[in-house]
């Protein structure tokens, strides 16, 4: 559905990976803020834990 | 040395590094085996580990002899559906030259070395969803069926050059997402629905009870080992260059003969790890969901291991990793058992897997024009081709052996603990503590 292939054929080919005609950055940046939600989530658990036990 | 001379030594060092490289990809594929002994016999309760241990050798110890007898035949003759091509299977017939040692093959025993192990993986899915209640004969009769025909077919039809998926549908899936993974859960749901659940599962009102196994640390490190395996695993999914049996003269190609580097699946495999683990952590903080997120975050990858953009990569099997326990969840509202989450984490990611790629890898091409590219369509018929032919002969079968009355332990049995069945103790001494939980 989505065209993210930056080759039409593999003869001559560099970089083949989804995207790498544009676009890559977008999935880049998802992945860095991917990152910041488990850290959310240790906190909000942390911080339950710590309210339950005190 | 003339050129013909220096091509034909280069061709020999490509040759014997080709039997080196697969030697060792399958030596650590073994590792997933250990891996799956150490996940279900500690996601076992103490009065079943050693059965579950032993079903699990046992399937590793079949799969070999039953891969060999009938495994590869099955995988080099049955590209175009249900009927065989004698011809081209004449090189995987027991007896032929090229099913023992022979100083003109250096190839033929370590592919059939490398797929065996696959066969063992496939096998090993279907015995975690079965522990604690499973007989051991009927078991070993499914894991033959999954191990050494259902999913050799499937490879046979979507991971082959020759392949009918291949070749009318471009189906694209180099790591198995559906040939290996999806296969095998849908088979193990075929199966737990004849099954049934364990003992003590569900209660009266349909809700279900949390069945702890005896040790998470053991499960836990056990699924880390698979992990390791699936290097193995993933890098046996490519084809070595500049042999006689190689699509490329200088570079390392996926099983469909397009070019790909080990440095592609060395990005994607790792990131497709971390994105599952932390996908799991999001959803349920459970270690045993982490690392099966692993798993979750592998299989949902795996399909397009080969393309992906590493950042994707991770995105896709973030998603995964959040499909795993959802599945998990939703399989057993629906009163299935599945003791380890084999449905969900192999079966439900595998789906994923190949509808990834068909929603996000549209307009790579096939190495030949007669061949159709990456599509939407070719993926999504691919997978209800996969979730057809695993569900289907896995529920079959196991139907057939539920009215034969040998497919599931009695009650009492169940009760007893798996293990009466096996000689030996799991513990020599009683191990389990009871110590009370201190506040702080």
């Amino acid at each position: 559905m989505i065209n993210s292939s930056p080759i039409t054929t593999w003869e001559g080919a560099g970089a083949i990976f989804t995207f790498a005609g544009g676009g890559a950055a977008l999935w880049f940046w998802i992945m860095a803020v991917l990152l910041i939600v488990p850290l959310a989530v240790a906190f909000k658990a942390e911080k339950n834990a710590e309210n339950e036990h005190d | 040395m003339t050129p013909e001379e220096i091509k034909a030594a280069i061709q020999a060092s490509a040759t014997i590094n080709l039997e080196v490289y697969y030697y060792w990809a399958t030596a650590i594929m073994v590792l997933i085996h250990a891996g799956f002994l150490m996940y279900e016999m500690g996601a076992s309760r103490v009065k079943h580990t050693l059965a579950s241990g032993t079903k699990n050798i046992l399937a590793f110890a079949f799969m070999i002899p039953t891969f060999f007898m009938f495994g590869w035949w099955i995988y080099l003759a049955m590209t175009a559906g249900f009927i065989p091509n004698f011809e081209a299977g004449a090189g995987g017939v027991p007896w032929s030259d090229a099913m023992g040692p022979n100083l003109k093959d250096n190839a033929s025993g370590v592919f059939v070395a490398a797929f065996t192990l696959f066969a063992c993986t496939t096998a090993s899915i279907l015995s975690g969803a079965v522990i604690e209640r499973i007989r051991m004969m009927a078991f070993i009769i499914l894991a033959v069926l999954l191990g050494s025909v259902v999913w050799v077919l499937s490879a046979s039809w979507g991971w082959h050059y020759d392949g009918w998926m291949t070749k009318s549908l471009g189906y694209h899936d180099f790591g198995a997402s559906g040939v290996v993974h999806m296969i095998s859960g849908f088979f193990a749901l075929g199966v737990l629905i004849n099954l049934g659940p364990r003992v003590g599962k569900f209660n009266s009102d349909g809700s279900a009870n949390i069945i702890k196994g005896h040790s998470l640390p053991m499960t836990a490190t056990g699924l880390m080992l698979i992990v390791v395996g699936f290097f193995g695993f993933l890098g046996a999914c490519v084809i070595f260059p500049g042999t006689a049996v190689s699509f490329h003269e200088t570079m390392w190609t996926n099983i469909y003969g397009q070019p790909t580097t080990l440095s592609a699946i060395a990005f994607n495999t790792l990131m497709a790890v971390a994105g599952g683990i932390i996908g799991c952590y999001v959803m349920t903080r459970d270690p045993f969901w982490m690392m099966s997120g692993a798993l979750c975050g592998v299989i949902s990858a795996a399909a397009g291991l080969d393309l992906w953009y590493p950042g994707t990569a991770f995105v896709i099997a973030f998603i995964g990793g959040l499909i795993g326990p959802l599945a998990a969840k939703f399989i057993e509202k629906r009163g299935i058992d599945d003791a380890v989450g084999a449905v969900a984490v192999h079966g439900m990611c595998g789906v994923w897997g190949l509808l990834a790629v068909g929603i996000f890898m549209g307009g790579y091409p096939a190495v030949s024009e007669t061949i159709p590219g990456i599509t939407f369509y070719g993926q999504f018929v691919g997978m209800l081709v996969m979730a057809a032919l695993g569900f289907i002969p896995g529920f079959m079968v196991s139907f057939v052996m539920k009215k034969l009355g040998i497919l599931r332990a009695s009650n009492a049995v169940q009760e007893a603990g798996m293990d009466v069945e096996i000689v030996g103790d799991a513990y020599p001494e009683q191990m389990i503590t009871n110590t009370p939980k201190t506040k702080g």
